[in-house]
């Protein structure tokens, strides 16, 4: 006999059940089986980030069947994510994106479980991150993905199966974007990739005291030099449509003291943000992407993603697939200490500057110890002052050519091992 | 800030004000409130466009529910046109949305002329002879109606643009920056000639920008080369060691921006040959009181480039130049000249415009001067797209370049003729293969129609092979709700760029195939 929940699941996810229910030629080694059908329906997934891709992807999990969806998102409904945040409404501002999407899920689909977490992704251990079966991101930093990364990496137990979380992850800029599958210790993880980062953009410091030429330096000079001469202690709040204004009337008059032109209230909220274009279209792209990729790993109905794709719609429409190779020295996903060589008259501070730049390492606050003894600590404030002198002396009054660094960085929850050596 | 500027910012950081006023005018018409049909009008919805309309006959069934969100356990048995336009209608205030519950193709008996209030038409969920009478609707209304085709079937998408024309100026390429070295205006020489590179003490010397240092070596270059710039690899690299051999210190960085750019601005300055062939089409040489604005601008810009013969006939200037490592005072000067000359070719170019206007016995002054202002800036840009009507499509088949695009290996395009023979099946038996529950019985049937479709063509039958097709009748048409969203958002992606004339649309079949999560584009 056939209950009636069987008759409404079966025509309810006919488009996918057709898929879970038949064999393939083409993926020979797919077996349809009612346990795939039960898996889907039971299995934890985790969503990080309840924004642009968030939403979408909540929307998709919900749609293809995954009935046990859980959300992590700290932030706040603001009004300039109403043009692709679909699951909020004008009347939504101000409140959390991750209980709201997750209560709009819940009452349009039925039978779905959305739980929200309205918290940090860091205030969550290894315990909670243990129970889920897959890893979506939709994030839009790059600190929170190094963190998920790293966390979900570290975790793996090679001789425990079920310690494997795939990790998904979707970015979007304008008409562009990407989606990728992370299998950690088998592809190359999202370390591995650092390097294909565009470089933070940021401007010399000098140019913006000395020598401004765009109207973004006029703005960084506002928000960077001007900021704490006027304000002091004042922390900006660049959410506060005052200190924008402030920051742009600043910004404005120094571009006119010096010729320069087109810095506008737009322009000023862009730099000082670090506004990323968006679009419902693109996020709904590489949203759906994720999903699909989540479907069939969940599933094994076709074979997943290996383990990159680009996609790009400012010209024609174009899509680069293609398998991403891990890196041997990963700090994250490898054994094996990363090389460096660099020059031993150069000091400890002109190390760390080399770093924070470097794209595939990006360091914000780094501390520094070999074979076990600090070198340089950035807190607590009592040892960042005693050992501050130390950052003045070159490499090889602190160490020796050839031995292991360990530098790690609050932003990071994994610790660099450097092997450098004096050229 | 006014509200509406907040809630569309990060959308107006691509395509600005006027891109959003055409997004705000538009109407769009979506024939059948399918999963991928109601994703593609979320996306539209969402950044405002002005007007949409939902045409479909159906009620709302259960897998309607599993499958598209805009279609909800409360619209089970009511319209899918009055529930998806009203759960859409949801997303946007400034939006209105509209639906009918009629079969499009009674609504165009009903009215012929249903079609013309839309400035754009989207057809999901419809047979091929239903899409064959929109297509020739659209393409031969007065004022030519984009329609934009969008079919999901299991994992597989496809999305076809089909109008006679689309022309864009505002294409927006990575880099407009336009600098000359090799044929610099007198200003500009001037300008270069004005830094003298022995007396400036280490700060100025440092901060020469890097046009000046490159104008300077270039002419030295060309004094020595009968006016010629370098044009050989090796030449190139000579006039980089020339330069490398001016700096003082040895890591003088603007020296280094010089050095950088040497490739790039021996480059010679010319109209690039897809402008020229804008030039040189029909209906620039043969312009008609109809003729739109972007011919009529073009044909200027054409007269403007053959009136400077002499000097080179080059396009107007774009007036953008690159951030270098320089003085506040002499890189606005700089900025400042380009801008001078931009501006005076902007000018030229608009008096051009008036003498066409008047000689088309249209009212000089009609087109306004942020357009010509604009379409100057971008001229080495413009894109002209003419697509094929589906009735060429299907009644002059490119068979050469079929043969050669299903000849690569994992061809994306096998799925077109996978589809294509899905529409020949849906004739012979009124129904798409794999449907039913007895699903593999159609794999013989539908390989069949593989095969007369690939003779039809004059390509080998074994060039698609049956595990494919076995693979499209497992699919049996299912909606996939992750491949009608991934359509979604690509189809409306192509619809905001067709809608804004911004950006460059794809020529003219996006396939996408979700299993091995590859694409391609085919200009069938």
């Amino acid at each position: 006999m056939v209950d009636a929940q069987t008759i409404t699941d079966n025509e309810r996810w006919a488009g996918v059940y057709k898929l879970l229910d038949r064999h393939s030629l083409i993926h020979p080694e797919f077996e349809p089986q009612e346990e795939i059908k039960e898996f889907i329906q039971t299995c934890k997934i985790l969503v990080i980030g309840a924004g642009g891709l968030g939403c979408e992807i909540l929307k998709n999990l919900a749609l293809s069947g995954f009935c046990d969806i859980h959300v992590i998102d700290m932030d706040t409904i603001d009004v300039s994510n109403l043009n692709r945040q679909f699951l909020f409404r004008r009347a939504d501002v101000g409140k959390p994106k991750a209980v709201t999407a997750a209560a709009f899920i819940n009452k349009r689909v039925q039978g779905v479980t959305v739980t929200p977490h309205y918290c940090k992704i860091q205030d969550k251990d290894e315990d909670f991150y243990s129970e889920f079966a897959l890893v979506i991101c939709g994030l839009d930093s790059i600190e929170a993905r190094r963190w998920m990364n790293a966390t979900l990496v570290g975790m793996r137990d090679e001789d425990n199966p079920d310690s494997l979380k795939p990790l998904i992850d979707g970015g979007t800029e304008g008409f562009k974007g990407q989606a990728r599958v992370i299998l950690p210790g088998i592809t190359s993880c999202y370390e591995c990739s650092m390097d294909m980062l565009s470089k933070p953009t940021g401007f010399p410091l000098c140019t913006i005291a000395n020598t401004p030429r765009l109207p973004e330096h006029c703005i960084e000079w506002a928000h960077i030099l001007e900021w704490p001469n006027v304000h002091g202690e004042r922390k900006m709040d660049t959410d506060d449509p005052k200190d924008i204004q402030w920051l742009y009337e600043t910004a404005l008059a120094r571009a006119r003291q010096y010729n320069i032109q087109g810095v506008t209230y737009s322009l000023t909220q862009g730099v000082v943000k670090n506004i990323i274009p968006a679009i419902a279209a693109t996020n709904a792209i590489i949203a759906a992407s994720c999903c699909n990729e989540a479907l069939k790993i969940a599933t094994t109905c076709a074979k997943n993603l290996n383990n990159y794709m680009m996609y790009s719609g400012n010209d024609s429409v174009y899509t680069y697939t293609f398998e991403h190779q891990r890196k041997d020295d990963c700090p994250v996903c490898s054994t094996s200490a990363t090389k460096l060589d660099f020059k031993g008259d150069k000091t400890l501070e002109e190390l760390m500057d080399y770093l924070k730049e470097k794209p595939d390492v990006q360091l914000k606050k780094p501390s520094f110890a070999v074979g076990g003894k600090p070198l340089y600590m950035q807190a607590p404030k009592q040892l960042e002052e005693a050992m501050r002198p130390n950052l003045q002396k070159p490499l090889s009054e602190l160490f020796s050519s050839g031995d292991e660094l360990t530098i790690t960085d609050s932003t990071l929850p994994f610790s660099l091992q450097v092997i450098v050596t004096f050229i | 800030m006014d509200a509406k500027t907040q809630k569309y910012d990060r959308q107006l950081r691509l395509w600005g004000s006027g891109g959003q006023q055409a997004l705000e005018s538009a109407h769009i018409l979506l024939i059948n409130a399918s999963a991928v049909g109601c994703e593609i009008l979320k996306n539209l919805v969402l950044p405002g466009i002005g007007q949409f309309t939902v045409i479909d006959q159906r009620t709302v069934t259960q897998s309607d529910i599993g499958s598209n969100f805009f279609l909800d356990s409360d619209s089970l048995g009511k319209s899918r046109a009055e529930r998806a336009a009203e759960l859409l209608g949801e997303l946007n205030e400034d939006v209105s949305g509209h639906w009918v519950a009629k079969d499009i193709l009674f609504a165009l008996t009903e009215d012929p002329s249903f079609l013309s209030q839309f400035s754009m038409v989207i057809a999901t969920d419809i047979t091929r002879q239903i899409a064959e009478k929109v297509s020739s609707l659209c393409w031969t209304n007065q004022y030519a109606i984009p329609f934009v085709w969008v079919k999901t079937v299991g994992l597989l998408g496809t999305a076809r643009v089909i109008l006679p024309e689309h022309v864009i100026v505002e294409t927006h390429p990575d880099n407009v920056a336009d600098i000359r070295i090799d044929t610099p205006f007198p200003e500009l020489s001037n300008y270069a000639k004005s830094f003298d590179f022995n007396t400036q003490d280490t700060l100025e010397f440092g901060h020469i920008p890097y046009v000046a240092i490159l104008l300077k070596y270039m002419e030295e270059w060309k004094q020595e080369h009968d006016g010629k710039i370098p044009g050989t690899y090796a030449e190139k690299n000579q006039l980089k060691a020339n330069i490398r051999s001016g700096m003082r210190s040895g890591d003088d960085e603007n020296f280094d921006e010089a050095i950088n750019s040497v490739l790039r601005s021996c480059q010679p300055t010319v109209v690039p040959s897809a402008i020229k062939a804008i030039f040189s089409d029909p209906k620039c040489e043969t312009l008609t009181p109809e003729s739109s604005n972007f011919w009529i601008l073009a044909r200027a810009v054409r007269d403007f480039v053959n009136d400077h013969g002499k000097s080179g006939g080059l396009l107007p200037l774009s007036g953008t130049i690159p951030d270098m490592k320089a003085q506040t005072d002499s890189y606005v000067t700089l900025q400042s000249i380009y801008k001078t000359k931009a501006k005076q070719d902007v000018q030229e170019v608009s008096k051009l415009v008036d003498t066409v206007l008047e000689s088309l016995g249209l009212a000089p002054g009609s087109i306004a001067s942020e357009e010509i202002e604009t379409f100057c800036k971008y001229s080495a840009f413009l894109k002209v797209i003419r697509y094929r009507s589906l009735e060429d499509e299907y009644t002059q088949p490119k068979t050469k370049q079929i043969a050669s695009w299903l000849s690569e290996e994992d061809s994306v395009f096998a799925h077109y003729v996978l589809l294509r023979a899905s529409d020949s099946f849906f004739d012979d038996h009124g129904r798409y293969p794999g449907e039913s529950n007895d699903w593999e019985e159609d794999v013989d049937h539908l390989h069949a129609n593989v095969a007369t479709l690939l003779q039809s063509w004059g390509i080998d039958t074994d060039v698609i092979s049956k595990d494919l097709t076995h693979e499209i009748c497992r699919f049996g048409r299912g909606a996939i709700h992750n491949i009608a969203s991934f359509m979604g958002g690509v189809a409306s992606q192509e619809v905001i760029k067709l809608i804004t004339h911004q950006y460059i649309p794809m020529d003219n079949t996006f396939i996408f195939d979700g299993a091995r999560s590859v694409s391609a584009v085919f200009a069938v």
